[in-house]
């Protein structure tokens, strides 16, 4: 056996996952015995310095490598391309996000653990890796991490029984769908002579076996559990209302981020076996209409958000679909900036309801009332959230519909652009109705709304932000998540 | 032609366009409280916005009938959208419209909204960009883009200064015109994975030449952006959030609906749609100008049993589009003409009603017809300028109406002595419902003691009804200062149709 040797490579590639992975145990054993040894500040700190170094790390990957791929790592386990960098950038920025609303979120609901600080470290190391995840091992491996992690963290609040029952319901439906993801894996695996890396599966040459087929969809459908892709979506609502909204948050941006980047790379290099592009067909529609029809009446906000998510999700299935169709033009580049939209905006939209719900878990559509009136600012950056998620201009959420519809048109998806289209007017409804809350209907009379912490404040400010400049000037992220899904084509 | 400008190339269409957006930028800064200041602002912004429309229309060569002042920059080249901009006979007098009646509407709010003054003043002046970029646009998205960019600050004006429906108005407001945007949204991208560019002329030009489409394609295309336009019209029968959206909206909402937005329809249908996919509007002509002439019985009926003076107008308004519908599918250049007087004669005529309703409302708080009567001794400065406004809406020659109308009825009967004599009829219950309006509201005794002390015109109103009343006269009398500013254009665009 030959000794084991680490490249620069290498130790450069894991570095923004393993800071994330320390932060999380400096946070557990910081906190060992007595959870008021540390103070709240001093956690969030912690937190913020591990997502800083996480970041630092993810820098210094592109100051010493060059945008194409710096070939297989750890034996095919893992790369270091473009591709996995944005991912990991969308990651990491999300949990710097997380951190710094959460501080005033945990001490309203009077809970000053560490744990959860630690669970957002520990899953979004499992995240980044899952972006940069080049064989089935280390990617089942990231995902099982970040699920447990999750899982956790869906059930924070474990003296609520909302929560419970949503924590144990995702944790039986995912536990079950990493049975399907294993079970796909295996089948693959097998098939494939023993490869293990999405290369040799692809080079086994054994995609166009009818097993084969069976085995991606089974990892497929693995994927669309942890996306919420309907008919395997039902956790999702249930999950949303009874977590903490700030890790619903974080679960609705990086787990579906990180997933579909995942995904993305899975199916790109693998082909996905025969029938893939009508199975994904034939979900992303369904998706698309259930997910926005869902939603159309929902009071509650974080369920809204949910069947939003879900919806979202059919969307993004769609450049999936574009890239396996074989159009050598289109490769489905609208993914990687679809995603960096859907999270700004995403974000955005939970830090709102972070501040609403921070003692009381308010969360209905009517406790918006007037929001304009007490907070214009948090009202406006929501609104900016809510009309990019509904694809209006000068907003990222347009640009990458725009992308996203053009190239469905472009490969003669044109159906799936004129559903795309039909739901996305069924979802302005909904999307305008928190807006109609806010700027024109009076604040309800006992309507009494602590004051925003600056973290939240801040998140709003500058996703809103994001979202605004990358809908006016997207040129740069478009043309890195053309490169980088380039970079993984090869 | 002033030459100083002509060497300097300042970019005037910009100016024109994103004046407005920086004052709104400049209004942010402003504290809320300081009401008389705001104010002030946005209207010193939208008299400067009329200042460079206006040096736009010196600079206008009106021999020319192609595109004049092209602006034309790289955007966002990854997805081949470009920032092109450029005017000519279709939207100059529109544009100047847009501009000219801006100032007065600012002017007209100054007593009547007098809550969340600044959030008012950025959401009209947001407005007043959409509409301007969307009538100077070239490039398919950043049409899309300024078309879409007004509905968001209308949405607001009608949702939150609006009446006591004002939220379901807003909403179906929003609803409808978003249906027919997505449809065009989801044309315009099939357009550009077909030809490979969103820059409208470079299309046109693929479209005849290099990419033709398909009866199919285009019967599609057509109906999408089509679909997009005789909503914003409002065509019938797609005109029902129309009397919704001006009964609740503010005044000033109403007159910026009425007085451009609507034009919005029928400037997508000569510039975009039409000329587009020229086949597919020739296969469905008929069809639309039943629509049209239907719509132009229809408003009128509905006009005829109103009790609310904002709803009357609003029906009018769906009989006075119904002409300009029906000209623009009459490809000569006299109807052409008629079309886009009439769009301006529009926007001035109801316009001004709308603002003199307003007046009234500040002043009586109802809009029912019933409440008033004999206004006529008690305000006789406000009544002539309101028979002004009627006589020059139903077409009175000597007043901007009759030249437009004229013109449209005469390509009509040329065409089809059908359209001509429904149309026709349109005219004549337009002068029906007017005066009975007109009659029920300023003339017989006066019933309510309420009204004997209606205050008549201030000086501020004067100031902004007088342009309205000059403008009237003088595209009543001089029609040829404006039309020959079109008349190029339109003669160009008739060639290339008949090709």
């Amino acid at each position: 056996m030959e000794p084991l040797t680490l490249s620069k490579a290498e130790i450069l590639a894991v570095l923004p996952a393993g800071a994330l992975f320390v932060t999380g145990l400096i946070q557990l054993l910081s906190d060992l015995g007595d959870p008021n040894k540390t103070s709240r500040q001093e956690k969030t700190h912690l937190a913020m310095i591990g997502a800083t170094g996480a970041l630092v790390a993810l820098a210094s990957l592109f100051v010493q490598g060059t945008a194409a791929s710096t070939g297989e790592l750890y034996a095919g386990a893992m790369t270091d391309d473009l591709f996995g960098r944005l991912g990991a950038g969308v990651i990491i920025v999300t949990s710097l996000f997380c951190t710094l609303m959460a501080g005033g979120y945990l001490s309203s609901s009077g809970n000053n653990r560490a744990e959860f600080h630690a669970l957002v470290s520990f899953s979004a190391g499992a995240m980044v890796l899952l972006c940069q995840s080049t064989n089935l091992v280390s990617m089942f491996v990231a995902i099982e991490t970040l699920s447990l992690a999750v899982y956790v963290l869906a059930g924070f609040f474990r003296q609520q029984k909302a929560a419970s029952e949503g924590a144990f319901k995702y944790f039986v439906m995912g536990a079950f769908s990493s049975g399907f993801l294993l079970l796909g894996m295996a089948i693959i695996y097998g098939l494939s002579g023993a490869s293990l890396s999405f290369s040799a599966i692809a080079a086994a040459g054994a995609s166009d076996d009818a097993l084969f087929a069976v085995g991606a969809l089974l990892v497929l459908i693995g994927f669309a559990f942890k996306v919420g892709v309907v008919p395997f979506h039902s956790w999702v609502p249930d999950v949303y209302q009874g977590a903490p909204t700030l890790a619903v948050g974080w679960m609705a941006v990086a787990v579906k981020a990180s997933s579909f980047f995942a995904l993305c790379r899975f199916l790109y290099h693998t082909g996905g076996g025969a029938y893939m592009d009508q199975i994904l067909i034939a979900l992303s529609i369904v998706t698309m209409i259930l997910g926005n029809l869902a939603a159309l009446n929902q009071q509650s906000l974080k369920r809204m958000l949910a069947y939003s998510g879900i919806a979202h999700s059919g969307y993004l299935m769609i450049p999936l679909i574009v890239a396996l169709s074989g159009n050598d033009i289109l490769i489905g580049a609208s993914l990687p900036f679809y995603l960096c939209a859907y999270a700004g905006t995403t974000l955005a939209a939970f830090g709102v309801l972070t501040a609403l719900s921070k003692a009381t878990d308010k969360d209905q559509l009517g406790d918006l009332n007037g929001l304009a009136k007490s907070r214009p600012l948090l009202a406006l950056g929501f609104t900016v959230a809510l009309i990019s998620l509904a694809g209006i201009p000068l907003t990222a959420g347009f640009i990458g519909k725009l992308m996203i519809f053009s190239d469905a048109i472009g490969a003669g998806f044109v159906q799936l652009a004129v559903i795309g289209i039909l739901t996305s007017l069924v979802s302005v409804y909904y999307y305008l109705r928190p807006i109609v809350a806010m700027w024109f209907r009076d604040p309800r009379s006992s309507f009494d709304l602590i004051p925003a912490p600056w973290g939240v404040q801040f998140t709003v400010g500058a996703c809103g932000i994001a979202t605004i400049v990358f809908g006016i000037f997207p040129d740069w992220l478009v043309e890195l998540s053309r490169i980088s899904v380039e970079t993984i084509l090869g | 032609m002033i030459p100083e400008l002509e060497s300097f190339k300042m970019p005037i269409l910009s100016l024109v366009t994103l004046t407005p957006a920086l004052g709104a930028l400049l209004l942010t800064l402003i504290d809320r409280n300081n009401k008389a200041l705001i104010r002030q602002i946005a209207l010193m912004v939208s008299f400067l916005g009329l200042l460079f429309s206006l040096i736009m229309v010196g600079n206008f060569d009106a021999t020319v009938g192609t595109m004049q002042m092209e602006e034309n920059l790289p955007w966002i080249e990854s997805l081949g959208i470009s920032y092109h901009l450029g005017v000519d006979g279709f939207s100059v007098l529109l544009i100047l419209l847009t501009s000219f009646s801006m100032p007065f509407v600012f002017l007209s709010t100054w007593k009547a909204v007098d809550s969340r003054v600044k959030e008012f003043h950025i959401a009209l002046l947001l407005l007043q960009t959409g509409m301007i970029g969307a009538f100077v646009a070239l490039d398919l998205i950043l049409f899309y883009l300024f078309y879409e960019a007004m509905l968001v600050p209308m949405y607001l004006i009608i949702g939150i200064w609006g009446g006591k429906d004002r939220v379901y108005a807003a909403l179906k407001f929003f609803i409808y015109t978003m249906v027919g945007s997505l449809f065009m949204f989801l044309a315009i991208l099939y357009l550009y994975n077909h030809a490979g560019t969103f820059d409208l002329p470079l299309l046109l030009e693929r479209l005849r030449t290099t990419n033709p489409l398909d009866g199919t394609q285009q019967f599609w295309l057509f109906l999408a952006f089509a679909l997009s336009f005789a909503i914003k019209v409002p065509l019938f029968p797609l005109h029902t959030w129309l009397p919704d959206a001006h009964v609740q909206a503010p005044t000033a909402g109403s007159v910026v609906l009425a007085g451009v937005l609507l034009k919005m329809g029928t400037y997508g249908l000569l510039r975009f749609a039409i000329p587009l996919f020229p086949e597919a509007a020739m296969d469905l002509r008929e069809e639309f100008c039943w629509l049209a002439v239907t719509g132009i019985i229809f408003g009128a009926c509905m006009a005829l049993v109103q009790t609310d003076i904002k709803k009357l107008i609003a029906y009018s308004s769906v009989s006075h589009l119904g002409f300009v519908v029906l000209a623009c599918f009459m490809n000569d250049v006299e109807s052409l003409t008629g079309a886009i007087l009439q769009m301006v004669n529009h926007g001035l005529s109801t316009g001004m009603l709308f603002l003199m309703i307003g007046i009234i409302y500040e002043r009586r708080h109802t809009r029912e017809l019933a409440d008033y009567g004999g206004l006529a001794g008690v305000v006789p400065v406000y009544s002539v300028f309101f028979i002004i406004a009627v006589l020059s809406s139903i077409g009175l020659p000597g007043l901007n109406g009759f030249v437009g109308e004229f013109l449209i009825l005469f390509g009509a009967f040329r065409a089809d002595a059908v359209w001509g004599i429904l149309a026709a009829s349109g005219v004549v219950l337009g002068a029906l419902y007017m005066l009975k309006m007109t009659k029920m509201f300023l003339f017989g005794p006066l019933v309510h003691d309420a009204n004997r002390n209606v205050q008549d015109l201030q000086t501020r109103e004067i100031l902004y009804l007088s342009p309205f009343v000059i403008m009237m006269v003088w595209l009543g009398l001089y029609p040829s200062t404006f039309t020959k500013l079109v008349q190029p254009t339109l003669s160009l665009y008739v060639q290339m149709l008949q090709n």
